[in-house]
């Protein structure tokens, strides 16, 4: 019987890639709670500080903002709200715009530009470092110009200009908004004691000092680079400066030079001690694409630090590099720059031009600054990174190249959440797409254990969704589901499907059972289990032996069809596991054997009529059958005793784990599913999980054929063949194929859904208004031909269905082997009831219409893969001959062999990527949007099928003893 | 006596205290409960109202610690102690009676009996 194979068909279409709009939604909502935090950071006595911090908290907004647009995944495009995100260059643009308005609402919220460093949430004393940077330029003189703050300078330059443009005092002031670096206010905390921060305060400036515009690094400038490089001395104060501060430093953990070179990208030698740093720039310029303008410049202002620079040597000269000029000659270098980006005009330019100093570091730099020894640094370089990969194949390869990768799950086991969120979230934008080489890198680096350590330890939901969402993105990849099964399978059922399912160990009693939660952690999460259980007989035997993964998911389920919440994504990828883990059950679970109904072994007769018996005694049995449930019932205690419509085999105690997967109990939530849910994945996951279940030889598949039944499942799935979906109505057919094993079942299949069967047919070339895949005529086809198998009764059915007409045409004109083959075999059975060769006859069929076509031959023969045979069919050898082959169509969704599984894998990925064309992918989705519709048209319209068996209209009241 | 659902009801009730029985390891209250929101109300013979689908006492064993109560067959549960049994599951109700730590359960009943008496006494009045 064909069992729909464990794909990820859908799962991988829907694999992970920012999507703005939604993302950016969620975090502008964040932003009311972001500030309170912040506030409290102050430690400052200064009132302007506090304004400063403020300040920053509004950049920090801006920051997470961008951060989140190119975080969010999910790239598929039908199913959400928000229009295809286009190609990198025009989806840019929005970013921007959306960055300027909040700066520009910052500026004017708060006098004080700040240095723009996305501050942590909950982020420590920012003040305090605040004022010893301040305290400490203070000290030494007026002349400190350093790299640092640029990004308020920036901003602040529009307006600051008239007052105090060029003067060394007004670059000054922008060290007193350097409070970004919470992170790093411990280590420098023995700065600011014992140094008067009262100088500072002249130089606050307190309302004309509005900070603008700060999109845009500054271009490196030469005296700025003196400033920060020692050996170049400038003037005496910078002189003063660094040697003062080696004292103050070395205590701090900053001596990583090494490190921090070792990290940095090969092709140092272009940043190599260049006295005059815009040359430099520039020569590494030609043909770097990936120097973008900063668009986002608060993430990158942190930079250009005063501490920082004096810490650096010649040796990181592309950190360095970065450092601004505020002083130089705005005039020379930028413009030039911006000529240099060629077509690459990004909206930056704009600010570039109003402030031509500034410049974006280029991927380098950025690469290097993820190894520089400040955090916040780390933090916004990974931010930045992520920002700039977002879509773009081109940076994340580049990155990839200049060995980034490393670096960056490297800073997942940092101690910092800011620096491992943002690092998380570069790793999960870099981890999208169809480029597998990213994904191998990350994996290469052991990216996947560090990802999941740190989801062991981490509580930061937002962390959590990137992380998950980066495990995600890599589960796309074949090779790489078998190592995040090893590394991570048990983590994150235990971290995070297991807890926001709701399902619990040991209830408690008292405490109602919980829902799931529908989080985008669990989304994710279920995500990328649902690829990963694709990857054959082993990754399925490993997550059925998963404590607690098969309880929670069905709880899962259980509470998502008690709330009627059945068409989100998170319930989608649920069923896809659970479908993909019901796949070869009956071969694979552990003690399977036992379970082997005798009759399998037999011939098809003898199988046939027994099983008959046995459904029969489980429906009809009358009181006699049904006494001995009930004691049976009775002796398996309380677990069974509201079970008493079927015969199920005794349970010494509470099903669990693996063996929930085959209980009939499953049938009722999966026909909740097939009756309520909307969404096509979840129909055809569903329909698919009981087309597994029913697979098979075993007590259990009887048990599931005889309870679809019962519980009125049948005229659920005949609906279901109106489905607009054609891959639902693929597996909703092979499910029936499947049930229709059961004897009572294929009568009634026989009597009720013939009609809709024959209805999906393509009349001859000319193709019903649905327009099925050539897969699903197949499948329809053998379902017929399985229906009408051993039954003359619905062979009948068949012919007044109408169906003769079609299946000639079929067999005659189809241009696929495959249809044409498959009808042959349906007519072929047809005419081997002599009964009802008088009726055909009468309607004007002949021999000669139930013969293979003369031409059509070859092309069936063609057709009939030999590696499509029997063998992958468990319930094939009970037919005959020419049946086999006719079956073996559909065995692509078999498993054919081990790679069975990522035939159909590849090709999703392939549509999923042609989909971006608009090819044919996008169409079949396009039903979507009209589903609701659409169905309920059809559920209107739908004649009451009494596709039940009588016994079973009334369900006994249950009573309990207590 | 109708109900909503998850609404206050005013009615009569009565209040019964039910010792379990101790059998083994089983305790036993001595009668039988159907009903609840996910059984099928028009299958309830005591309910006056067919889509009432609150728990209702079935059976009541003759001798048993319910009986020996107070309580009776038709008897609807309103409350186990304390908890609410007008909007659960057939199987919570079970759960609810037949906590193993609990050897006392108060129940909150009312009956038809008990709304004719009273509405008996009423227009006496």
């Amino acid at each position: 019987m064909p069992e729909q194979s464990p794909s990820n068909q859908t799962s991988l279409a829907m694999m992970q890639e920012p999507q703005e709009v939604v993302e950016e939604t969620v975090t502008i909502e964040e932003d009311p709670g972001t500030p309170t935090s912040h506030v409290s950071v102050v430690t400052s006595d200064d009132g302007t500080t506090r304004r400063t911090e403020t300040k920053v908290i509004k950049v920090v907004k801006t920051i997470t903002r961008r951060t989140f647009q190119p975080v969010i995944l999910i790239e598929s495009k039908p199913s959400t709200p928000v229009p295809p995100s286009t190609p990198t260059p025009s989806e840019t643009k929005p970013v921007t715009k959306m960055v300027k308005t909040v700066t520009t609402r910052t500026v004017r919220q708060v006098p004080l530009g700040p240095d723009g460093l996305p501050l942590p949430e909950g982020s420590s004393p920012l003040g305090s470092y605040t004022d010893s940077i301040d305290r400490r330029y203070m000290k030494n003189g007026e002349r400190f110009i350093t790299p640092q703050a640029t990004s308020t300078l920036t901003r602040s330059y529009n307006n600051y200009s008239d007052s105090y443009n060029d003067t060394p005092d007004s670059q000054f002031r922008h060290y007193a908004l350097h409070d970004g670096y919470g992170d790093v206010a411990d280590n420098y905390g023995s700065l600011s004691r014992g140094v008067s921060y009262r100088p500072y305060r002249p130089y606050m400036p307190t309302g004309g000092y509005r900070p603008e515009n700060s999109y845009t690094l500054p271009i490196r400038k030469d005296d700025y680079g003196h400033v920060a490089q020692p050996q170049v001395p400038m003037g005496s104060s910078t002189v003063d400066l660094n040697r003062s501060q080696p004292e103050r430093f070395q205590p701090e953990p900053y001596g990583l030079e090494d490190d921090r070179r070792s990290l940095g990208p090969e092709d140092e030698e272009p940043y190599d001690l260049e006295p005059d740093y815009s040359t430099a720039n520039r020569r590494t310029l030609p043909g770097r694409s990936i120097r973008e303008p900063l668009r986002n410049g608060p993430r990158v202002r942190g930079y250009e630090d005063p501490i920082e620079a004096e810490l650096i040597d010649e040796r990181h000269p592309y950190i360095h590099g970065m450092y601004p000029a505020p002083l130089a000659q705005p005039e020379r270098g930028s413009l030039a720059s911006l000529d240099r980006m060629g077509g690459r005009r990004s909206p930056s330019i704009d600010s570039i031009r109003k402030d031509p100093r500034w410049r974006d570091p280029d991927l380098p730099e950025v690469i290097a600054m993820l190894g520089h020894p400040i955090d916040p640094v780390k933090s916004n370089a990974a931010a930045y990174l992520q920002h700039l990969c977002y879509e773009n194949d081109k940076i994340k390869k580049d990155v990839r190249q200049l060995k980034g990768i490393p670096v960056l799950v490297g800073l997942l086991d940092h101690p910092k959440a800011e620096v491992h969120r943002k690092a998380c979230g570069a790793l999960r934008n870099i981890s999208y797409g169809k480029d597998h080489d990213n994904k191998v890198a990350i994996k290469s680096c052991d990216g996947i254990p560090a990802l999941i350590r740190l989801l062991r330890k981490t509580n930061d939901m937002e962390v959590r969704e990137l992380i998950t969402g980066t495990l995600w993105n890599l589960s796309s990849y074949e090779p790489l589901k078998m190592v995040i099964i090893n590394h991570g399978l048990q983590t994150m059922t235990n971290e995070v499907i297991i807890p926001h399912s709701g399902w619990e160990l040991e209830p408690n009693e008292d405490s109602k059972p919980r829902d799931a939660e529908w989080t985008t952690v669990f989304k994710n999460t279920s995500g990328c289990l649902r690829n990963v259980s694709s990857d054959g007989a082993e990754a399925r035997r490993r997550l059925r032996e998963c404590g607690g993964l098969v309880d929670a998911l069905l709880h899962a389920l259980q509470s998502a069809v008690g709330k009627k919440d059945m068409d989100n994504k998170s319930v989608e990828n649920c069923v896809c596991i659970m479908r993909n883990l019901s796949y070869h059950v009956h071969k694979e679970v552990p003690g399977a054997e036992k379970f082997q109904d005798p009759s399998a072994l037999q011939g098809p007769g003898s199988a046939g009529t027994q099983r008959k018996k046995k459904d029969d005694a489980g429906c009809f049995g009358g009181k006699k059958a049904k006494e001995e449930w009930f004691n049976q019932g009775r002796k398996n205690g309380e677990h069974d005793k509201n079970y008493d419509t079927l015969d199920l085999p005794k349970r010494t105690e509470p099903t669990k784990g693996f063996e929930l997967l085959y209980q009939p109990e499953v049938v009722r939530l999966y026909l909740s599913l097939l009756t309520e849910s909307q969404n096509y994945n979840t129909l055809e996951a569903a329909a698919g999980a009981l087309q597994n279940l029913s697979a098979g030889q075993w007590t259990w598949s009887n048990y599931i054929r005889a309870t679809v039944r019962k519980e009125k499942g049948l005229p659920i799935l005949v609906e279901l063949l109106r489905s607009d979906s054609d891959k639902v109505v693929r597996a909703v057919a092979i499910a029936l194929r499947n049930l229709s094993i059961d004897h009572r079942n294929k009568d009634l299949i026989g009597s009720y859904a013939m009609r809709d069967l024959v209805s999906n047919l393509p009349s001859g070339q000319q193709r019903p208004a649905k327009n099925l895949d050539e897969d699903t005529v197949v499948a329809i086809l053998n379902t017929i031909h399985e229906i009408i198998t051993d039954s003359s009764e619905n062979a009948r059915s068949l012919i007044t269905a109408q169906a003769i007409d079609k299946l000639v045409a079929i067999n005659k004109t189809s241009q696929s082997a495959r249809e044409t083959k498959a009808a042959f075999h349906v007519l072929q059975t047809v005419w081997s009831y002599k009964e009802l060769r008088n009726t055909l006859t009468k309607d004007g069929w002949n021999k000669t219409h139930f013969q293979p076509i003369a031409t059509g031959t070859p092309k069936g023969s063609k057709s009939c893969k030999p590696g499509y045979d029997d063998t992958t069919l468990p319930l094939m050898e009970k037919n005959q001959g020419n049946r086999g082959c006719s079956a073996g169509d559909m065995i692509p969704m078999d498993e054919l062999s081990p790679d069975g599984y990522s035939t159909i894998d590849q090709r999703d990925k392939d549509s999923k990527y042609k989909s971006s064309d608009g090819s044919s992918d996008l169409q079949e989705r396009e039903p979507l949007k009209n589903d609701t519709n659409r169905k309920h048209y059809i559920r209107s319209n739908r004649p009451t099928v009494s596709l039940v068996d009588a016994c079973d209209v009334k369900p006994q009241p249950v009573d309990s003893w207590v | 006596m109708s109900f909503m659902p998850g609404q206050p009801v005013s009615t009569v009730v009565q209040r019964i205290e039910i010792h379990k029985l101790r059998d083994g390891d089983n305790l036993i209250l001595g009668f039988s409960i159907g009903g609840g929101i996910d059984q099928d109300p028009s299958q309830n013979l005591f309910s006056e109202d067919k889509t009432d689908k609150g728990i209702y006492v079935t059976r009541v064993s003759k001798g048993g610690p319910a009986e020996v109560a107070g309580l009776r067959m038709g008897d609807r549960i309103m409350q186990v102690n304390g908890w609410d049994m007008t909007m659960v599951t057939h199987d919570q109700a079970r759960k609810k009676l037949t906590k193993k730590n609990e050897d006392v359960v108060r129940l909150l009943v009312t009956r038809k009996t008990l709304e004719d008496a009273v509405r008996q006494s009423m227009m006496q009045h």
